[in-house]
Parts: C-alpha cells; sequence; structure tokens
C-alpha cells in the first residue's frame, strides 16, 4: 500500500534515553504544571502512550466491539443455532420470528447458514495476515536490513506479484489446485505478502541507519539478534496497520472467489451464499442482503481499527498549519 | 527490460501451473461422454499435446512474442488473441469510464476533505471512503440492480444492450460503471486527502499563504500539483486493479466482457483462453507502469524544473520569477 509507505513514524521511544526513576513508573510530577489541561504539550518522554491513544478513539469503541461480537459469534455461534443445511419444506420465507433471516430456496434457515458461513471468511482473514506479518517480517527485515543480493531478490519477487493483481492468481491457482480452505489460504499469502514486506523493509532501512543499532552493531551483536530485538519492534505499528488491511482485503479476495464460485463447497461461506442468492434477487432480496453486509461490517471494522492505530502511532503526519 | 524478464516469468509460471493441473482437457471439451482411444490420439495431436512440455514451451514463448496465443480449446477452434479482442472492448467500455470517473472524483472530493479537515463535510467523505472502500463490489452491484433495476425500474438488469442488437446500450452501462468505479474512486479519495493534507503543510504554501493568495488558488494551484504525484502512481496501478476487478462486475452484471470470458475458460479448463487473458492483462499493466513513471516525470516539478529555462535561474532570482508568474 503506496499510502502507508508515504508515512513516516516518528522515532520510537526506545531512542531517547530511559528516564533514570526507572522504566514504567511515571515521571515525577511537577508541583507547578497545570494538572488535567487538555492539548498541553507534555514534556518530551512523557507523551500519552500510542497504545492508550487508540483504545480510547471513538472509532475503536465502536468497531473494536463488533469485530469481537463477529468472531465470537464466528467462534460460538455454529453451536447456538440449527443444522444449516437442514432443509425445511417453507422455501424462501421473508424474516420473521421463526426464522430471523428468512429461509433460503431450499427452506433452509437462513442464520444459521449466515452465521456458519462467517467462520471462513473469519478464518481465512485472520489466518492470511498472520502468514503475510510472518513472511513479511522475516523477508523484509532481512533484506531491509542488509541490502545487497536479498533486497534485490526480495524486490524482484515482490515486483512479481504486484504485476498481477491478487484476483487473476489466486482464481487461475485455486480453479487448478482445487478449493479448499488451506489452499485459499496459502494462494492469498503467496500473493499479498509483498504489501507487507515492502513496509517493513522500508522501515529496517529507516531503522538500520539508526544511532542504537549502530551501537548494538559496535557492541558485536550478531545481525539476527539486532534484527529481532531492535529493528522489528521498532518497525511494528506501520506493520501492524498494513496487517489490519491485509485482513480486509484477504475477506474481499475469498468473498470474491466464492463468490465466482470457486470456494470451499464442503463449507460454504458468506461469498458463496451471495453466489446463491443473484438467482433470488427478485423473491428472496434478504439473501443478498445478510451475508454481504456481514462481509461489510467485518472489513469495515479491519479497515477502521487500522486508521485509528495509523493515527494514533502519527500523530503529526500531515498536520495542517 | 526488468518488465521483459517479468513478463516472461508470468507466463513461465503460469504455463507450468496449469500443465501440472489435474484433470483432463480433452475430456472437458467433448464433455460427459466415453471417449475411444483413437479419437482421443486425433485431438491430442491436434492440439499438439503430444510433444514433451519443454517443446511445447518454447513454441508457445515463442509464439507470443509473434501475437500467436494460440487456439481455444472448444468447439470453434478460435485463436485465443481473436477471443479475447472481441470482448476486450466491452471491458474497456467499462474499465475506461470508471478509470476516469474515479480519477477525477478522488482528486476533487480528496482536495475538499483536505481542505475542511476536521470539519463535518470532511469527516462525510473520509467516512464515505472507507466505508465504500470496504465494501466488496460485487454486492454493491447486487445491491444496485435490487434497487435500481428490480424496485425502481430504472436500469435493466442484465447484458449490454436489448435483447438481440448489437452495440452497447447507455442504460446497460450505468449500473456496472458505478460498481467499478465506486471501491477505486473510495481509494483514490484517500490518497488523494492524505497527500493534500501533506502537501498544504509545506513551507512553499505558506510563502504563498504570506502573499496573500485566496485559498482557493492556494488549493488548486499551489498544492495540488505536488498533491498529484501519488496520485499519479495510485491510477497507474489502478488501471490493473479495476481489468482485475472486472471479473467479479462482469460476472454481476453478465456483461460479455474480457472478465467473463476468464471465469468460462477457468471452469471449463480452457487452458490456453487463461494463458491468454492472463498474458493480455501483464502486457496491459506493465505498459501502464511504463506510461506511469513518464507521466509522473512530467507531472512532477522538481524534474520538470531541470528541463525547463524558468526555473534554472539561481535560488534568488526564483522567488521573483515566482511573484510575477502569480501577478501574470
Amino acid at each position: 500500500m503506496t499510502q502507508q509507505e508515504t508515512h513516516m513514524v516518528p522515532p520510537p521511544e526506545t531512542d531517547t534515553p530511559a528516564p533514570p526513576d526507572g522504566a514504567g513508573s511515571p515521571p515525577p510530577a511537577r508541583p507547578d504544571a497545570p494538572a488535567g489541561a487538555a492539548g498541553r504539550r507534555r514534556p518530551p518522554g512523557t507523551e500519552r502512550s500510542p497504545w492508550r491513544v487508540f483504545l480510547r478513539k471513538p472509532s475503536t469503541l465502536v468497531f473494536l466491539p463488533l469485530l469481537g461480537l463477529f468472531v465470537l459469534i464466528a467462534a460460538l455461534g455454529p453451536l447456538l443455532v440449527g443444522d444449516p443445511s437442514a432443509t425445511g419444506n417453507a422455501e424462501l420465507l421473508a424474516p420473521s420470528a421463526a426464522h430471523p433471516l428468512g429461509t433460503d430456496h431450499l427452506g433452509r434457515d437462513y442464520l444459521a447458514r449466515v452465521v456458519n458461513g462467517g467462520q471462513i471468511s473469519l478464518l481465512v482473514g485472520f489466518t492470511v495476515a498472520v502468514l503475510c506479518m510472518t513472511i513479511g517480517l522475516v523477508v523484509g527485515g532481512l533484506a531491509g536490513y542488509h541490502g545487497g543480493w536479498m533486497d534485490t531478490l526480495m524486490v524482484k519477487l515482490a515486483e512479481f506479484f504486484q504485476v498481477l493483481p491478487g484476483i487473476v492468481l489466486a482464481l487461475v491457482a485455486a480453479a487448478l489446485l482445487g478449493a479448499n480452505v488451506f489452499i485459499i489460504v496459502a494462494i492469498l499469502s503467496i500473493t499479498m505478502w509483498p504489501a507487507v514486506a515492502r513496509i517493513v523493509r522500508a522501515e529496517a532501512m529507516r531503522i538500520s541507519q539508526l544511532g542504537y543499532v549502530e551501537s548494538a552493531r559496535a557492541a558485536g551483536f550478531r545481525s539476527v539478534r539486532i534484527i529481532w530485538s531492535d529493528v522489528l519492534p521498532n518497525a511494528l505499528p506501520p506493520v501492524l496497520v498494513a496487517t489490519s488491511m491485509t485482513v480486509g482485503r484477504a475477506i474481499l479476495i475469498e468473498s470474491g472467489l466464492a463468490y465466482l464460485g470457486i470456494g470451499d463447497p464442503s463449507h460454504p461461506s458468506w461469498g458463496a451464499l451471495l453466489n446463491s442468492a443473484q438467482a433470488y434477487m427478485r423473491d428472496g432480496w434478504w439473501l443478498a442482503v445478510a451475508p454481504g453486509l456481514c462481509i461489510f461490517l467485518v472489513v469495515l471494522a479491519v479497515n477502521m481499527l487500522g486508521d485509528a492505530l495509523n493515527d494514533a502511532y502519527n500523530p503529526t503526519v500531515g498536520r495542517v498549519k | 527490460m526488468s518488465s521483459l524478464i517479468l513478463f516472461i516469468a508470468v507466463i513461465t509460471v503460469l504455463f507450468f501451473l496449469l500443465e501440472m493441473a489435474p484433470g483432463d482437457p480433452i475430456q472437458t471439451l467433448v464433455g460427459d461422454v466415453p471417449l475411444s482411444e483413437a479419437f482421443r490420439a486425433q485431438i491430442t495431436a491436434a492440439y499438439g499435446l503430444d510433444k514433451p512440455v519443454w517443446e511445447r514451451y518454447v513454441l508457445y514463448l515463442g509464439n507470443v512474442f509473434t501475437g500467436n496465443l494460440g487456439f481455444s480449446f472448444g468447439t470453434n477452434n478460435e485463436p485465443v488473441l481473436d477471443l479475447i479482442l472481441s470482448r476486450a472492448g466491452n471491458t474497456l467500455a467499462l474499465a475506461v469510464p470508471a478509470f476516469l470517473i474515479s480519477t477525477i472524483g478522488g482528486i476533487i472530493l480528496g482536495s475538499i476533505a483536505a481542505r475542511t479537515r476536521k470539519r463535518w463535510l470532511d469527516g462525510g467523505i473520509s467516512g464515505g471512503a472507507v466505508a465504500l472502500f470496504s465494501v466488496p463490489n460485487f454486492w454493491f452491484g447486487m445491491l444496485l440492480i435490487m434497487v435500481f433495476s428490480i424496485w425502481l425500474g430504472w436500469f435493466p438488469t442484465q447484458g449490454k444492450s436489448p435483447y438481440g442488437q448489437p452495440g452497447i446500450g447507455f442504460e446497460y452501462l450505468v449500473l456496472p460503471v458505478i460498481t467499478m468505479a465506486t471501491s477505486e474512486l473510495a481509494y483514490k479519495t484517500r490518497i488523494m486527502r492524505s497527500s493534500m493534507i501533506e502537501s498544504l503543510g509545506q513551507d512553499f504554501v505558506d510563502t504563498a499563504r504570506s502573499k496573500g493568495l485566496s485559498s482557493s488558488h492556494l488549493l488548486w494551484r499551489h498544492a495540488l500539483p505536488n498533491a498529484l504525484l501519488p496520485m499519479v502512481t495510485v491510477s497507474g496501478y489502478s488501471l490493473g486493479y479495476i481489468l482485475a476487478g472486472s471479473v467479479l462486475v462482469e460476472r454481476v452484471f453478465g456483461w460479455p466482457g474480457m472478465g467473463l470470458l476468464f471465469i468460462d475458460a477457468i471452469n471449463r479448463q480452457n487452458n490456453m483462453v487463461i494463458l491468454g487473458v492472463v498474458i493480455v492483462l501483464t502486457v496491459v499493466i506493465i505498459l501502464v507502469n511504463i506510461l506511469t513513471d513518464v507521466v509522473y516525470g512530467l507531472v512532477d516539478p522538481r524534474l520538470r524544473a531541470q528541463f525547463s529555462p524558468q526555473r534554472t535561474l539561481p535560488p534568488e532570482g526564483r522567488q521573483d520569477r515566482q511573484s510575477d508568474e502569480v501577478a501574470a
């Protein structure tokens, strides 16, 4: 994602010497400082932790619980709703008390199907994001820190995957290899890691120039250790933002594949439900509404949380004077 | 040069991927009927499938550079390139308007959001952009069909022209173009907003403001040219995404373009068509990337300064020249 690359992260806190009174404990309060003055500039080193800024943002307060709710429903919901493949004799019933989301063309309870469908989308989204973050951290970290042939190789590989948009490669590969959940996760991870790796690489290049990495090198630490304990932790905030975007994009691509009929037939996901809903748009509008709304809300939640995280870590970006 | 290597790499990977694919394309071609050995051998030879993989690969690669993408694995045996070209126009009829709408709209909306930063208008635009960016675009298309075609009856639901008539009907074009444009519009608005905010924070904008220029002049004449740079890059990529996304949009609207051809080929294991579509897409994307670099050079004021005689003045003279320009 280009937009994250343009955002420069303020120098990490570890760059400044820790307060002498020990980490974690608040600095001694100055008696002359006015208490609780809003918007007051804090002395260096005592800024509010970005995590707390993030957790107190209004959008976080809305979307973190929303995402949690979806995860909870995906984890426990299938136990509470009935059998998603049990057919009834009432086909295409509009939403009612007995069937809160109506029934589909085979008389199956749609709520049960939507709740079960969420598992695949969320599983794919989060697994792909974790895999991309892992690959991205390793490859991007090594490339950015070492440079040289490793860097060249990584940039070329990333370029290869960026020429063709992920969905095209995913379509071809999923159609060829068959489409179970593992294969889809693998394909999406392979096509989507470069986005994360490029950000890690840029961060690693920047951080490698900083003084404390220089001194770690002078102290004779091995480079793997420097990357692991000095470079990567400080590269984490932009990486987390990119990862949250990966969750959203993976869910969108997975549902798109399933909508095109390329998905795991034994575990229908939200995209697959929309695929069959297309034929009944005239007679059963509710079939097309619920699964799409779920995809939308989950992707919106992860994107909003990514934005909030980005804002919390880069409060000064683009401040208008 | 590196584009050429990239291009060959894409073909190579896909060629061998398709080669490894399970399933029997000849059986798929004939359908679900028993196949005699003699007939199978005849078809295999007719398509050149009896040659070793490497030989076919080298042959195919050579053919690609002469514009021969092989023959469709179907009853008509059409050349793949003709098949693609016959559909490409339909896809471009969606992609070009979607590209223009999303780019121009993104520049305008993003600039307005940046100008009204942290006020309700910005909140509305930015919030709307994140929301649209998160909508699965095929679902958005389905909703449009439900509301505007089924309930209101303003637009047709499917296809590209009235039954049996050639060409493209305007009323058939509206919903798919909107569907294609929205998520790109949202993305470009976000990019434009952040790059415009950055641009407005630069020193030369302060300088211009201190000269008492109106804020709209400041925005459109001074900040905009600089803020456009990231947009050029994003627009380059976005054409690729629009073309790739056409697979979904064309499926929703039953639009007979390259995307539908692609899905069809995948479902029927029509390997030559799959390869052909991907090759055409790759060529377009690589060309657009090259074009993006050229446009970037034309738009970037710093690069342009090297060639423009006005800007080669010594630093102290440049200030005067700028104020002259403003006065003119």
